[in-house]
């Protein structure tokens, strides 16, 4: 575990430690910086920038962040959750997801999401997710993954 | 009370496996005749849980291969926490 994460009260590391927890990379790693994280919560912060590649197409004039990626941010915040609980185990698939959006995100938000397990076992599991900017809830999730052994056991 | 819990049990059984409740006979192999998985296993899992109120540990699963198996689990969980 790297040191620095010794030095902050809730266990909070940037995008090169995140890096070290999550296969995804740029121009797909959804999360910038993780805030908290324990096996029973992780919080982590996207900022949404009108640099944003995806802006570009969605939509010409009207940028909105695409929902699919939303839900990506939250799989990935879910990823270093399961990993607070199996840090050996290796990378897992979507199995399946519940969400609703409620507001949409825009250039210059800050994502601010939360994930919690529902239940968490090794190779599976399912946790809930919620994306706010400031006090508004913007989407939220429920997510259940797991490795290809598990899905054809 | 045995029978309500047979009902609501087929019923999340039957939501999570997206079939419908004459479909999955009560002593039929979820995954061997019925076409679950072991993730929609493990979702049926985690709605028994919040539910009932009950934890139930990882090797349970194997063992929830009919609905009536998964009653009986249930049953025994919803005893242990009174």
């Amino acid at each position: 575990m790297p040191k620095e994460r010794k030095e902050t009260m809730k266990n909070s590391f940037g995008s090169e430690d995140i890096k070290k927890l999550i296969p995804q990379r740029f121009p797909f790693l959804m999360i910038d910086r993780v805030m908290e994280a324990s096996p029973e919560k992780v919080v982590a912060i996207k900022n949404v920038t009108a640099s944003e590649q995806f802006f570009k197409g969605h939509f010409p004039g009207q940028p909105i962040m695409p929902g699919v990626l939303i839900i990506e941010a939250m799989a990935q915040t879910g990823i270093i959750l399961y990993k607070q609980i199996f840090p050996n185990d290796k990378v897992l698939f979507l199995v399946s997801v519940k969400s609703r959006f409620s507001k949409p995100v825009i250039p210059g938000d800050q994502m601010v999401i939360t994930v919690e397990p529902i239940k968490m076992m090794s190779k599976m599991g399912i946790f809930k997710a919620v994306v706010m900017i400031e006090e508004h809830k913007v989407a939220e999730a429920e997510i259940a993954f797991g490795s290809q052994d598990a899905k054809s056991a | 009370m045995a029978r309500s819990v047979q009902e609501e049990v087929l019923e999340i059984v039957a939501t999570v496996i997206e079939k419908n409740k004459g479909e999955i006979p009560l002593d039929a192999h979820l995954i061997q005749d019925v076409g679950a998985d072991s993730m929609m296993a493990l979702e049926i899992l985690a709605a028994l849980e919040k539910k009932y109120r009950i934890a139930v540990p990882e090797e349970k699963l194997k063992e929830m291969t009919t609905v009536n198996k998964i009653v009986q689990m249930v049953m025994a969980a919803k005893k242990k926490n009174k």
